[in-house]
Formats: C-alpha cells, structure tokens, sequence
C-alpha cells in the first residue's frame, strides 16, 4: 500500500515520534540546565551557592555584590538536589556542608576540589591563621583531619558542651555544675533527673537535653571519651561491643528510657533545644558556645544562662570535640571556581565573616577574629571564660568516609528504638548496630573503592 | 444538515470536476478526517509529551536504577541483576512496611469512603447554610499535607498538645498518641479529617441520582433507609469504585507518617513508630536516609506492580456489584 503524502500519521507512529521528541527535550533540558550558572568572567561573574536560608541574608548577597563585584545566586540546601545537580555535571560553585561528618564522606567520592593551591596564593586566608578546626575538612584518601583542605568552618563550637539554666536549678535546689572542670556523665544524668519536672504523664520541663549534634559524632565523640575508639583504624567498621563503646551506649541508652530530656523517643515538638530552653522548659541544653548567639537577644534568659564544659566518663580522658564545623566546599566540577574562591574568601575572611564573630553565634574559624568575640556584657565575659578553658581540650574526632550522616542516624535509631524503650539489653543492641551499620559500611567501601 | 450534505463536505470533489486544473488537483486538500486526526494530536500531544517527559522517562530510569548498586554520587556502582529484588524478596522489613500498608488500606478506604458519603448525604439535604456546611466540612481537603501533618504534631504531641490538654484536664494521663500503640490511629484520623475530598466526589454523584426514582420510592412506601440502600448505593456505585480504586492508591502511597515522624528530617524517618512505619516510608528510608537508589528503586517498581494487581483485582471483584447507566465497553 503506497501512503499518501498528506494522510494522517498512525498513532504508533506518532507516538514513536513523540518519545524521540521527548528524549530531544530531555537532551535540551539538560543544555539548558548547563546554562543556568554561566556568566562572564571577572568580577561580573555568578556564583552558585546552596546555602540554607540563615546562612546567607539578600543583604549579605547584596553587600557581596559591592563588595566583590560577584553576583550571588542562591540554592536552598537540600542533598537530594545537591546528588541531582552533581550527577547532572552543573554543581553549584559553593556548597554548605558540616565539615564533621561531610568533609570525608563528599572528599572520598573524590567530588569535592582541593583547595590548597587557593589556599596558599591568598592574603586573606593565611594558613597561620587558621583555628584548627578547620581540619574537620582535610581527607588524606584514609583519614580526616590530614591532607589536602577541601572546605573551611565558618564557625565552631565544642559541641559536647551544655548551658544550664540556673533559675531552674535554684528551683529544684540543685548545685550548678562547674563552669571549669566537667561532672561526669552520671552526674549530668543525675541532675537531669532532679530536675525534670512532670505531670500527668508530662514533661513540663526537661530536666536536660543531650543528644550531640547528630549520634554519629554523639556516639563517636563518647567512645572517645571513655578512652576507646567507634572506628576501626582503616574506617571500615564499627565496633560498639568493646567496653568503652558499650559505655557510651549503656549511658545513652539509661538517658533516653530516664525521659528526662528528648530523644527519638520523647521526641521535642520544637525539633532543637533552642525555643525550648528559652521558655524555661528545659534546665539543660547540650549545645556548644553558639547558642550564646540566641541566649544573647534575650536579656532576662542571658542573665540564667551559664556554659559548662563537656561532661566526662569516670576515669575517663576530657575529650571536647568539635562535632559540626559547619562551612563552605567547592564542588570539583563547578564552573567559576576562581570566582567561587573570592566569594569563599570574602565569607570565612572579610566583613561577613567579623559580623559573625561578633555576634556570638560560634567561635571564629580564624584566629585573628578571636579579639571579637564579644565580651562586654558580664555574661559575655563570664560565658567567654569557660569557652576559653574549654579550648585546651579541643580534638579533632575522625569519622568513616564509608557512610553518610543520614544512613548511620537512620539505622541507629532504627536498631536502637526498642533499646530505648527498655525492650533489648545493651550487649544485644551493641551486637545489632555492629551487623546494621557495618553492612552499610561495606557497601559504602566498595562504593567508594 | 443531511446525511448527504455532510458526505459531500466531508468528501470535497475531485481534480476532474475543474477539468484537472484545480490546486486541489495539484496539491489534495485535506480531508475532514484528516483535520480530525490533527486536532487530536495537537490537542493530546501536550499530555502525551508530559507523559513521556515526566513519567514513562523516570519509570524506565528507576527500572534500570533498579538493576544497579547506584547511591547517586559514588563512583564505582555496579549492575547486579535481580539482586535488588532477590534482596527485597527476602527482606521482613519490606513484607512488614506492605503487610502495614495493606491493613492501613483496608481500614482508612471504606471508612473514608462511609465518612464522606454520609457527609455528602447531609449536605446534600435542603437545610439553612447548606452552602457554608459545604465549603467547612471540604475546607480539610485543601490544606496542604505538609500543613495538615504540622498540625497533627502539634495537636497529639504528649508533652504540649491540644488533645493532651483537654485528656488531662478530665484527671488522665497524658497519652503518647505519635508513639506506638497510638500513633495507627493518629494516621487513620488524618485520613477521615480529610474526608471532604471523598464527600465532594459523593456529593456530585448524589445530584445525578434522578429526583423521580426518590419520588416513585416514596409513593411505593419505601423508608429513606431502604430508598437509599435500593435506590442512591447502586446509583453512587461507578462513584464508589471510582473512590475505592483512587483510596486504595493512594492510602499505600501515603507520606503522611513522614509528616508526624518524631525526629524531623531524612534520618528521623527510621523514628516513625513501627506501626506507622508502611511501605511509601521504607522506600524514602532506602532512597534518602541510606542512599540506596538501587535498592529503593525496586522497591517502588513492586509496589506498581502490586498496585496494578490490586486495582486489577478490585475491579474484578465489583463487575458484578457496579450499576453503570450505560455500557462501560460500549463504544459511544
């Protein structure tokens, strides 16, 4: 049968036109998405960041503008994205990331770009001036904390550290903690315990709140300080039936069924300690020196509020990690990597970077920016004194590349929920996490190679 | 308009009736039904392309992902067959997050389905306000889910909760309604809060219920409850299926115990109690908390698969229950 030159097309053959139209648009959609940071070079250029919305004002976008002639383009963080724009070859330039548990992780999946070549040629970031800290973010290709710099803390904090509330100790008649030398972490339990204030099968108010910034560093950070480690040496396992581990567990576990203060179990509505301690709901709050930055907007609260350091195990090393380390990487596939660099500089080294320091929300990533921490208020001076005390004790806990913060979280709190409930004994939870996070583990590894 | 007349608009005159000289005769003029198949395509291309882009595309990715140890950003994944869906097929959290699923769908669907027809029967009367009754009891349904599950949270958290305040101000104890045993019924209440959706589809398919059948029933002697089990049920029955077909897809594709996990977040996915813990939860936990693209990915397709049986199966099971006013199979 001839066809017509005018008949109508089939729909087969339609459709079959149509997945080939489709499969051209997916093509040019994805020119398209190439496109979407190119600019020119120079000062004109744009810069893609993805931030969350607190870490970069429009003022701040506004004031990098004129500042370094860059334009800002900003990318709300969310890593389901960040995997997307990766995978897709159109990263952003800038990337925020907690340098505890993302430095390794990114860094060994060989996506992140070194920075020591920038590093060494700027007059803004002196290697001599960086806090220590700033370590969170160097991989070696087997361990954190040396080798090449693939990002920078903006800010830091000891997050094993706790404030209390001294109205709410006075009103139970409990003695402060120290703001000196640490209690130990059954004194800790014990004064969360006394007071917890309950009714009706209420919590009115939590007696303490110790959760760390996330388990993986809470749980790694604890291990070490019962003197152990979580890690093998080589990172590929976790081990949390040897003694110091099962300390930290045992500890853990006793806090979260004594429901004194959140957990997975008793989870806070507020979803973090800050509005909570701030309305007298909770006597204390395991976060490190930047929650002075919102105690501070609040005169009456500032007046009660005292920072204590970590807590330690009996007997035990004074161990006060830094667990976030929270910054900026640089994708090793972005675009406008010099001009990235100049916004990195500008950000962790010039104006944005002393408006933080002296706001007290973190101790500066730079040294030089110490002087500006503020101290004029006595609770500034008082609260700057036990953070300076606490410095001496700072370390650089190392975490496995070989799992994600979210997979080891997930699969924690998976295994140990029953725990926490009083359900399962701390040796057979310590044998369960084993088998759950060392499966992810391996896979991790051979992801990884 | 004649049969005829329109034959011969229809059918334009050949290249002969000019003497061959005709620009028909050089170039045919397009038919009718030649317009008609262009109309169709323009009009459906839209929909099909969107189709192709937005679902068949990321369908056919999802199944290849599923055939691979692909976590989205490391280097070395590799294929793996059926590994994923041997890996599925023996895991008991994967039986127990459908087995979950399953019961969720059998008890939220009819009771959805029971509560928003009686809410349409209300409605539906000849009362004052009937108008505002409408717009409150739908209100619900068009709040977004995300808002919806903020306050639910907010409303049975145990410590700061409305629904504690008021338990306790009667000399109880405060109940852990988001934990386990609980937190299933928080989910089912999401559910029925949400009915107005189910109400308003019912309430359409009411007023196509002919007034004259309700009348001859009433002049038989027919009670209301025996005109409306004889008469409206078998009438609403397309309506009915329409909803149980819809509710059952999705009540196993439902988020909403995402919305009120305890812990916020990717990782607090795993804090949901176990009894809300279903099938659409698992899958996020693999995708997103753990990074196993893979694996997730075949998890997903059996729950199409599954999802087809099951749909396959309600219909079934109702050809013989469901009145249609015309014949579904008829061509028109």
């Amino acid at each position: 049968m001839q066809t017509h030159a005018r008949a109508p097309v089939s729909r087969r053959r339609f459709l079959a036109l149509s997945a080939a139209g489709a499969a051209a648009g997916t093509a040019s959609l994805g020119g398209c998405a190439l496109q979407v940071s190119t600019g020119v070079g120079g000062s004109g250029e744009t810069v893609t960041m993805m931030v969350k919305a607190g870490d970069l004002t429009p003022d701040l976008v506004a004031q990098a503008k004129k500042e370094t002639g860059i334009t800002i383009k900003q990318v709300d963080y969310d890593i389901t994205k960040l995997i997307a724009m990766l995978t897709s070859g159109d990263p952003p330039d800038l990337v925020r990331g907690v340098g505890a548990v993302d430095a390794a992780y990114f860094a060994a999946r060989d996506v992140m770009q070194e920075l020591d070549t920038y590093f060494a040629g700027s007059s803004v970031l002196r290697l001599d001036d960086l806090d220590p800290v700033n370590d969170l973010w160097r991989y070696d290709g087997r361990s954190q904390g040396k080798g090449p710099r693939y990002g920078m803390a903006k800010d830091f904090s000891q997050d094993s550290m706790f404030w209390f509330d001294t109205a709410a100790f006075d009103k139970k008649g409990v003695g402060y903690p120290s703001e000196t030398e640490p209690v130990t972490f059954d004194e800790w339990l014990d004064n969360a315990r006394r007071l917890a204030q309950r009714s009706r099968g209420q919590t009115t108010v939590f007696g303490g709140s110790y959760n760390g910034l996330v388990k993986l560093t809470l749980m790694a950070t604890m291990t070490a300080s019962a003197g152990g480690s979580l890690f093998s040496d080589d990172f590929t396992q976790v081990d949390f039936t040897t003694p110091e581990a099962r300390r930290a567990l045992a500890w853990y576990l006793d806090y979260c069924k004594a429901e004194v203060g959140p957990s997975p179990v008793l989870p806070d509505p507020n979803g973090w300690d800050g509005p909570t301690y701030q309305a007298g709901r909770m006597a204390m709050s395991n976060n490190g020196y930047w929650m002075g930055g919102l105690i501070g907007t609040d005169a009456k609260l500032a007046q009660v509020s005292r920072l204590a350091p970590a807590p330690v195990f009996a007997g035990g090393p004074r161990v006060s990690a830094c667990q976030g380390g929270t910054g900026l990487w640089m994708p090793r596939k972005a675009h406008h990597k010099d001009a990235a660099w100049r916004v990195f500089e500008w950000f962790f080294g010039e104006a944005p970077a002393r408006a933080r320091a002296t706001s007290g929300w973190g101790i500066p990533s730079l040294k030089s920016l110490r002087p500006l921490m503020p101290a004029k208020e006595e609770y500034q001076r008082r609260t700057l004194k036990a953070q300076e005390n606490e410095l001496r004790h700072f370390s650089v806990i190392a975490v496995s590349p070989y799992i994600s913060v979210d997979a080891f979280e997930s699969l924690f709190n998976q295994v140990a929920t029953p725990a926490m409930h009083g359900a399962m004994s701390v040796g057979t939870l310590a044998g369960q996490l084993n088998s759950a996070i060392n499966k992810q583990l391996k896979r991790g590894k051979e992801q990884v190679g | 308009m004649t049969t005829h007349q329109l034959s011969s608009v229809a059918d334009p005159p050949g290249p002969a009736a000019d003497g061959g000289r005709t620009r028909s005769a050089e170039r045919p003029r397009t038919t009718m039904a030649a317009r008609r198949h262009r109309a169709f395509y323009l009009f459906t291309s839209p929909w099909i392309i969107g189709f192709t882009l937005l679902t068949i595309a990321p369908m056919a990715f999802a199944l290849w992902l599923s055939f691979t140890t692909y976590d989205g950003i490391s280097p070395h994944w590799h294929l793996v067959g059926l590994g994923n869906y041997r890996e599925l097929a023996g895991d008991p959290q994967t039986w127990k997050a459908l087995g979950r699923a399953g019961l969720f769908a059998v008890v939220s669907v009819p009771l959805s389905i029971i509560a928003g027809l009686a809410l349409a029967v209300l409605v539906n009367r000849p009362i004052r306000g009937r108008g505002l009754f409408r717009t409150l009891l739908y209100l619900p349904a068009v709040v977004p889910p995300v808002g919806a599950g903020i306050a639910f949270k907010n409303l049975f958290d145990q410590n700061s909760g409305a629904v504690n305040g008021v338990w306790t101000s009667f000399g109880f104890d405060a109940i852990g309604w988001l934990a386990d045993p609980y937190a299933r019924y928080v989910l089912v209440m999401t559910v029925l809060w949400a009915a107005g959706n189910v109400m308003i589809i019912s309430l359409a398919g009411l007023q196509d219920v002919p007034r004259e059948l309700h009348e001859a029933a009433r002049l038989d002697g027919a009670s209301a409850w025996r005109t409306f089990r004889g008469i409206t049920v078998p009438l609403l029955s397309p309506v009915l299926l329409f909803q149980t077909v819809t509710g059952v897809i999705a009540s196993v594709q439902t988020i909403m115990p995402m919305l009120l996990a305890p812990v916020p977040g990717t990782s607090g996915l795993t804090t949901i109690p176990q009894s809300d813990y279903t099938y659409m939860i698992h899958v996020f936990s693999e995708y997103f908390a753990l990074g196993r693209y893979g694996y997730a990915s075949a998890l997903l397709w059996v729950l199409f698969v599954l999802i087809l049986v099951a749909t396959g199966l309600i219909f079934r099971f109702t050809s013989g229950v469901v009145f249609y006013n015309v014949d579904p199979e008829a061509n028109p």
